[in-house]
């Protein structure tokens, strides 16, 4: 496999050095000049706030079910209900859930598996990207077929095997709290290929270049050469996949939900609560459904347009 | 050329080999077909004697080893839950789920590539900035979601719509298609937008970053200093430059829409396979399980094969990489 | 084996647009068409529409002939003498004799027929001439001809022209997609999970049918988009309505609500056949304890689900099969009422003040809203200071997992095949044997009542009959080896052009519509 001129799309291109050009000047600039860009970010660090802060903002804990009274049932939004006189700012669940609450402890469950999902997905991948491109091979023809079984079955399907397999060998004692951490491996591990084919193409490309063989010329040890010198210069298009996987991940996780293997119930994430939300569809209880959903659209529409800002500020070409 | 094809072949072969272990490992976890084909008045000697016909108490191996033996040879076994040959039900729902694949792509790829175009000649207009932040609607919402949205906005409240099902189908003796009756494309309006939705903003996205890309080469800028008009430059020579790389990533798309079918399959109980498999999975069914997960396999790794294969033959030096190609 | 029915070129659904059609939707297609190869209801109340038994049931559950006209005791309890109906033929014009009747119970007892069990007392079946059948059974069994209701007669001509000797279970035969039966429906087209059609015989012997020319039955397994298809006119009638979609379609225009209660009642039970438990660190099995169970019996808010989950429309259960079952106990009118402080001196005396956690296994997809019911419980068991673990699972792993043991407590909902309240002793309550007690998981064994079952099964007299299932429900109840919650709803939607009949077994007829 040799190297030719670069078909990928822009995100895809690493140029030497411009991740920290762009981050000094053009990209704070940028952002300044994008009011998406900036709109965008101020939703996601609102709802992050909102999500770890969730104990101290949450007038419930919708997480205690001692707490928790039955009758407090489908309590519309802002009105006292009937039985218990409690008022619920948008409204209450199926389990008498204040739905506020539950919306700020689910995302912090959505934010957590999608952050820890894209980090897993971004350490493999990068890793096995950098090994394979720099190695070569039959090292790099191993982890590259290993990326193609992967590719072979799409992403929701290999999470769901791997949600499958993961739960059958628990105990089900423990499944309620390994849920989660299941859902990370799962989403982690069927997202990893993007990064490893991305990065290793960059670092095809950067393996050539005149500043990595100079290195090699003066002694560095391989390991020296990727972390130091190639790793920098790939990062620019990891942070793009990174930011849109973010996205992906939390919608993927809701996906899993709607398959029945997402978080549980008493545990739920964003896409549990719309999972449930969907039930009550038809019958007039529309805050269970449509808050959750409002909700997970903020956070994903305002990271993927980050993402698309990002990709956009990272690449200058494509700029005006 | 041989060579190369003959190791691609063989590694392929060997992605399929794997990819069915790992399906087949996933089986034992699914959980017991035992308890849907026996009623709730079975004995424990009955469930024992039906376990023994299944094969279900032979090791794991033997089990992958009977799989792989009678797959090769096209035998996918019988249906737990219909007692049919597996081949023949997937046969009778492939057509199904071809044409919403079909439509639905369709679909996205006017749509995208149209949108696209738009999108990037009006780089910085405010419609076009709206078309971009819109399409990311599709893009933000879980599928499921946007499915049961439409049917209740178009079946319940508007009654415009079918809320389920392919509508009539004319069979034609090897396939049955909705394409010949009005209530058979009226059901496809629906389950094609929500499977077609992500895909096309895919291409959209793809068609303007490759249009920006090539409207900034020395060969556009030459023709442009040429004077040609505008209309033909974006058109004849810059949309041109951008069709090979769609067309790559609509002809893997393909694939990841007929998985992703599932999904949609289940909201709008479209008879596809993918309701198959979400319903085989309910029933433990695994013969249709193993052979669906054996199908799309042959797929994925078929595409990827004939795609390697087409970057060789165009121009052996091409560095094989497609990875902005792939979706989810 | 049967060809694909590909290979018919036809237009499959040129349907006439006359009034007459009638299209119904429900959760789950029969798995086959063969009458003896599953013992489940979506089989069984289909093909009620196809084939018959020599008895059946009405519109309120009563028995009357079918394809008997009369029946008898033979001597004194050694079994049943049927006279049947004369005159009656096959879908395919064969006559419809004793030979008939013989062949059918030899398929559908023999082994490997999912519906044996139902034959279990009986030693033989002969036919003394063309229209009369003996049953001889091992003891007197005063339920038999209540408990045939739905042993479908085959064509024994047909079955053995087809190969269809044996009901086919683990691979299709001729009888898995193909039906001759004598009932007032005959199959015209069967596409396994897509749809079926049944259009009406004309030689059938009965009167009573409706006005329906063809019935087109079609699975959606997503309820909300059956309510959906229901709501816009797609089908002319869906079952189960979601419980919480209730309101919406008794409130739609064009559509009604057919409100019944179903023969199933739900319920907890517990492991007691366990040293320890497996979700805590308690020393021991407090489940081994009757005041433990007793606790959660008074700690359920059961009124409080009802009114939230199941939206009103199910009923309180305090016995093991609802009020509307045979055998009922009349004496245990009221379930343990709802009384946590009541559950917390009950907890202290078994030396619990403080709880313990444990284990609490639900499945999410087998009952109505079974998920939700799980999770407001262990909100309430909360309150009482016990930790319960949910573990929701799928139904395909939920009865594998509880035949391992992997419980401490669990949901279970049980339907009693025979309409009688014999029936769940039976499976739920006898000592575990290979042949009874099969459905007991928890391990639950008492003497008593295992000495009385064999008496109920076998007692001619109703009253002493009734005096011992009134004492095996006391101590049921006393010992709370199940904590029964509520009888399930049955929900169904109908067009309002329609009309048509809801049965409390959930069993559905096609010859009770009626399209106006």
């Amino acid at each position: 496999m040799t190297d030719t001129p670069d078909h990928r799309p822009p995100e895809m291109q690493a140029r030497p050095s411009r991740l920290r050009r762009a981050w000094e000047s053009d990209f704070i600039y940028s952002f300044t000049r994008s009011p998406v860009a900036m709109v965008s970010a101020f939703v996601v660090v609102v709802l992050v706030l909102g999500a770890v802060f969730a104990p101290l903002i949450a007038p419930y804990d919708p997480f205690n079910p001692a707490s928790l009274n039955l009758m407090n049932g489908f309590t519309p939004p802002g009105t006292a209900n009937q039985f218990t006189g409690d008022v619920f700012v948008m409204g209450s669940d199926d389990q008498g859930r204040d739905v506020f609450s539950t919306i700020l402890y689910g995302m912090r469950i959505s934010l957590f598996v999608g952050f820890a999902a894209v980090l897993l997905a971004m350490t493999i991948g990068v890793t096995l990207g950098l090994i394979a491109a720099y190695v070569g091979g039959w090292v790099e023809t191993i982890i590259m077929r290993i990326a193609d079984v992967q590719l072979t079955f799409p992403a929701i399907l290999v999470a769901m095997l791997i949600f499958g397999i993961a739960q059958g060998i628990t105990p089900p004692e423990y499944r309620d709290q390994v849920a989660i951490w299941v859902l990370i491996l799962a989403i982690g591990l069927s997202d990893w290929v993007q990064f490893a084919r991305v990065v290793r193409g960059a670092t095809l490309v950067e393996k050539n270049r005149e500043y990595v063989q100079a290195a090699r010329l003066v002694g560095r040890s391989g390991n020296a050469i990727m972390l130091r010198h190639i790793l920098p210069n790939v990062l620019n298009p990891v942070l793009v996949i990174a930011t849109i996987s973010l996205a992906l991940a939390i919608i993927a996780e809701a996906t899993l939900s709607f398959l029945g293997v997402g978080a549980p119930p008493t545990k739920p994430s964003l896409g549990t609560l719309i999972r449930i939300g969907q039930e009550f569809m038809f019958s007039g209880e529309w805050w269970i459904l449509i808050f959750p959903s409002a909700t997970l659209l903020a956070l994903a529409l305002s990271i993927n347009l980050l993402g698309d800002w990002l990709r956009d500020a990272l690449n200058p070409k494509l700029r005006a | 050329m041989l060579a190369f094809t003959i190791r691609r072949v063989g590694q392929s072969i060997l992605v399929l080999l794997v990819t069915g272990f790992v399906a087949f490992s996933m089986f034992t976890y699914v959980g017991d077909p035992i308890d849907n084909m026996l009623g709730q008045e079975r004995t424990q000697a009955d469930i024992e004697r039906l376990r023994d016909q299944l094969g279900l108490d032979q090791p794991f191996f033997v089990q992958y080893w009977n799989f792989l033996k009678e797959a090769a040879q096209g035998n996918f076994g019988l249906s737990y839950r219909q007692g049919r040959p597996v081949g023949e039900i997937l046969v009778e729902r492939l057509p199904a789920t071809l044409e919403l694949a079909f439509v639905s792509g369709l679909m996205a790829l006017i749509g995208g590539i149209g949108l696209g175009i738009f999108t990037a000649i009006r780089k910085s207009g405010a419609l076009s900035s709206s078309i971009m932040a819109l399409s990311l609607i599709g893009v933000s919402l879980p599928t499921f979601l946007i499915g049961v949205l439409l049917i209740y906005i178009f079946a319940v409240e508007l009654g415009w719509l079918p809320s389920f099902g392919r509508g009539q189908v004319v069979d034609l003796g090897f396939w049955t298609t909705g394409f010949l009756t009005v209530s058979g494309l009226k059901a496809l309006i629906l389950p094609a937008i929500t499977l077609g939705l992500y895909q096309m903003t895919l291409i959209m996205r793809l068609v303007r970053t490759e249009m920006l890309e090539v409207l900034r080469t020395d060969y556009i800028r030459f023709a442009r200093a040429r004077g040609l008009r505008e209309r033909a430059i974006n058109f004849r020579h810059a949309l041109k430059n951008t069709l090979v790389p769609v067309i790559t990533v609509t002809g893997l798309q393909l694939g990841s829409i007929i998985a992703f079918a599932i999904i949609t399959e289940t909201v709008f109980q479209w008879p596809g396979v993918g309701l198959l498999f979400i319903n085989a999975i309910q029933f433990v069914d695994i013969p249709v399980m193993a052979a669906y997960l054996m199908m799309i396999s042959v797929m994925f790794v078929g595409i990827n094969l004939i795609v390697d294969l087409l970057y060789f033959a165009i121009d052996p030096r091409l560095r094989v990489d497609r990875s902005a190609a792939k979706g989810h | 084996m049967i060809r694909s029915t590909l290979t018919v070129l036809a237009f499959a659904a040129a349907v006439p647009a006359s009034a007459e059609t009638f299209r119904w939707a429900s959760q789950t297609d029969p798995s086959t068409l063969d009458p003896h190869a599953n013992n489940s209801t979506p089989v069984l109340s289909f093909l009620g529409n196809v084939y018959e038994g020599l008895v059946r049931r009405d519109r309120v559950m009563g028995i009357e002939p079918a394809l008997a006209t009369a029946w008898e005791p033979i001597g004194d309890g050694e079994g049943w003498r049927f006279s049947l109906r004369e005159g009656v033929t096959f879908h395919d014009g064969s006559d419809f004799t004793a030979e008939d009747v013989v062949f059918s119970y030899e398929r559908a007892a023999s082994e490997g027929a999912d519906t044996a069990s139902w034959f279990a007392g009986v030693t033989d079946v002969t036919a003394p001439d063309d229209y009369t059948v003996e049953i001889r059974t091992k003891a007197p069994n005063p339920i038999f001809p209540d408990s045939i209701a739905n042993w479908l007669i085959m064509d024994s001509g047909w079955a053995e022209a087809n190969g269809a000797e044996r009901p086919a279970t683990t691979e299709a035969g001729y009888a898995t997609l193909n039906t001759n039966g004598t009932g007032p429906y005959r199959v015209t087209d069967r596409q396994p999970g897509l749809r079926t059609v049944l259009e009406p015989f004309d030689g059938w012997w009965g009167e009573d049918r409706g006005n329906v020319t063809e019935g087109i039955f079609t699975p959606i397994d997503n309820s909300a988009t059956a309510v959906a298809a229901l709501l816009s006119g797609e089908v002319e009638m869906i079952e189960p309505v979601p419980v919480q979609d209730a309101d919406r379609v008794e409130a739609a225009a064009n559509v009604r609500l057919i409100r019944g209660v179903e023969a199933r009642v739900i319920m907890y039970g517990f492991s007691m056949d366990k040293d320890t438990l497996i979700g805590g660190e308690t020393d021991g099995n407090p489940f081994q304890d009757a005041r433990v169970r007793q606790a959660v019996a008074h700690a359920v808010n059961v009124p409080a689900i009802l009114q939230t989950i199941m939206r009103g429309s199910a009923e309180p259960a305090s016995q093991l099969v609802g009020s509307a079952m045979r055998g009922y106990s009349d004496a245990l009118p009221d379930r343990p009422a709802y009384d946590p402080e009541r559950a917390q001196e009950l907890l202290a005396e078994a030396g619990y003040p403080d709880g313990f956690s444990f284990l609490l296994k639900c499945p999410n997809d087998r009952y109505i809203n079974d998920e939700s019911v799980c999770q407001a419980t262990v909100a309430m068991l909360a309150q009482v200071g016990l930790d319960a673990q949910l573990d929701a699972i799928p139904v395909r792993n939920y009865w594998p997992e509880l035949r391992e043991d992997q419980f401490d407590m669990y949901l279970l909902g049980w339907s009693p095949g025979t309409f009688d309240a014999e029936h769940p002793i039976r499976f739920l309550v006898a000592t575990q044997t290979d042949r009874i007690g099969t459905w007991n998981f928890g391990g639950y064994s008492n003497d008593r009542i295992d000495e009385l079952l064999p008496q109920v099964q076998s007692e001619i007299d109703e009253d002493a009959r009734q005096a011992m299932l009134d004492e095996i429900a006391q101590i049921v109840q006393d010992d709370a080896v199940y904590v029964p919650l509520y009888v399930q709803p049955l929900l169904w939607g109908a067009a309002d052009n329609v009309d048509l009949t809801q049965r409390e077994d959930n069993f559905f007829n096609l010859r009770w519509v009626t399209v106006n």
